[in-house]
């Protein structure tokens, strides 16, 4: 090897020593009255949560050695679905636990320290953010609401509500096999066109109610084609609501999917989350 | 329940697979997705990100493994050394 290359050496790639993986961040008042006889175990084995406090802010962190959390190495290990999987659920169950019993701000999997005083530094540097983000999510929880389409559902009760489609269907009926099959296919693009219409109104109008009854809502990508039972996903929500509102929530939800059931729409609700989707300023 | 809602309840025993797999999919996308992006000094970039959950997909659709990771949530704390008296 010659001395020009760059150092590409095994310490290099994997260096020694523990940094600091964090999972939420409180106010250091709240943070501290936490029962800690039941706290979680931590993403990694081997060491314990710790609270990290700079201006009355705290972060929820524990010791991760680098040789497995540094950059590098992360990337090696997150090609494994299982071992990240496994990570992402202790860091769920760690930040679920503190935001039941208080206001935090959820960071997304994967934020690394080296050592206590870059947190330290951050906690200062970002306070103003991370208050108003408290602040806003005080006494508050997010909601998921999953909207699925059961479509052969919905075609027949488009075609039992439409005069027009039950018309055309009797026409067909009396035609010539010839006429009939045209007379069809024309059925079901129209039924098509309207169960596209259905279930856009159908989406609107879940948004619409339940975001009266919230406090904020996020319209989230759809990752895969999920087809359940209820029928295929159509859309996702997040709504951030007042614990104390939950009741009228629920009820509000309950009611619309009572009026969309037999249109073959079902709704899903699922939670209390911590805030993930409302973690933004 | 006498309900036409369906509520899937986190941290709820969960009885049935179709709803393990739903409800660790949804957890995974929080926690993956979500959240707060902080910039610390190692961070996992968003192609990262997307890339993991391709393979998240593969791997829920595997009921038991599904259910190994689902166990996790109620993992308990095993202390990892003495506490200082504080």
């Amino acid at each position: 090897m010659s001395e020009s290359e760059p150092r590409t050496s095994e310490q290099d790639k994997y260096p020694s020593g523990d940094g600091y993986y964090v999972y939420c961040i409180a106010e250091t008042a709240s943070a501290e009255g936490i029962v800690v006889d039941s706290i979680p175990a931590a993403i990694e084995e081997g060491a314990d949560l710790e609270l990290i406090s700079r201006d009355k802010l705290t972060a929820i962190a524990s010791r991760v050695p680098l040789s497995i959390f540094g950059e590098e190495a992360l990337a090696e290990r997150l090609s494994d679905a299982a071992w990240t999987a496994i990570r992402a659920m202790r860091h769920e169950h760690v930040v679920e636990h503190f935001a039941k019993q208080t206001s935090v701000v959820p960071l997304r999997f994967g934020t690394i320290y080296l050592d206590r005083s870059g947190i330290e530094r951050m906690l200062s540097d970002q306070k103003e953010q991370l208050t108003a983000i408290i602040l806003k999510l005080q006494g508050r929880e997010e909601w998921g609401v999953n909207v699925y389409c059961d479509r052969d559902a919905l075609l027949e009760n488009i075609t039992s509500v439409s005069a027009r489609l039950r018309e055309m269907a009797a026409a067909a009926k009396q035609a010539s096999p010839g006429e009939s099959y045209l007379r069809q296919k024309k059925i079901d693009a129209l039924r098509a066109d309207e169960a596209k219409v259905e279930i856009e109104r159908a989406i609107g109008e879940i948004e619409r109610k339940l975001t009266a009854r919230s406090d904020g809502v996020t319209k989230l990508r759809i990752l895969t084609v999920e087809t359940t039972e209820h029928g295929e996903l159509k859309a996702k929500f997040a709504f951030l609501v007042l614990k104390v509102e939950f009741e009228h929530f629920r009820l509000a939800a309950e009611e619309l999917a009572r009026q969309m059931e037999s249109a073959g729409i079902r709704i899903e609700l699922t939670g209390p989350w911590p805030a993930y989707n409302f973690a933004a300023p | 329940m006498d309900s036409s809602f369906e509520q899937v309840t986190v941290g709820r025993d969960v009885e049935f697979p179709g709803d393990a797999e739903l409800s660790l999919l949804e957890t995974l996308d929080h926690v993956l997705n979500r959240g707060l992006v902080i910039a610390g000094e190692i961070t996992i970039s968003v192609a990262d990100v997307d890339l993991i959950f391709v393979g998240l997909n593969v791997l829920v659709s595997s009921v038991e493994t599904a259910h190994e990771v689902l166990r996790e949530r109620q993992r308990p704390n095993v202390p990892t050394a003495k506490r200082a008296d504080d």
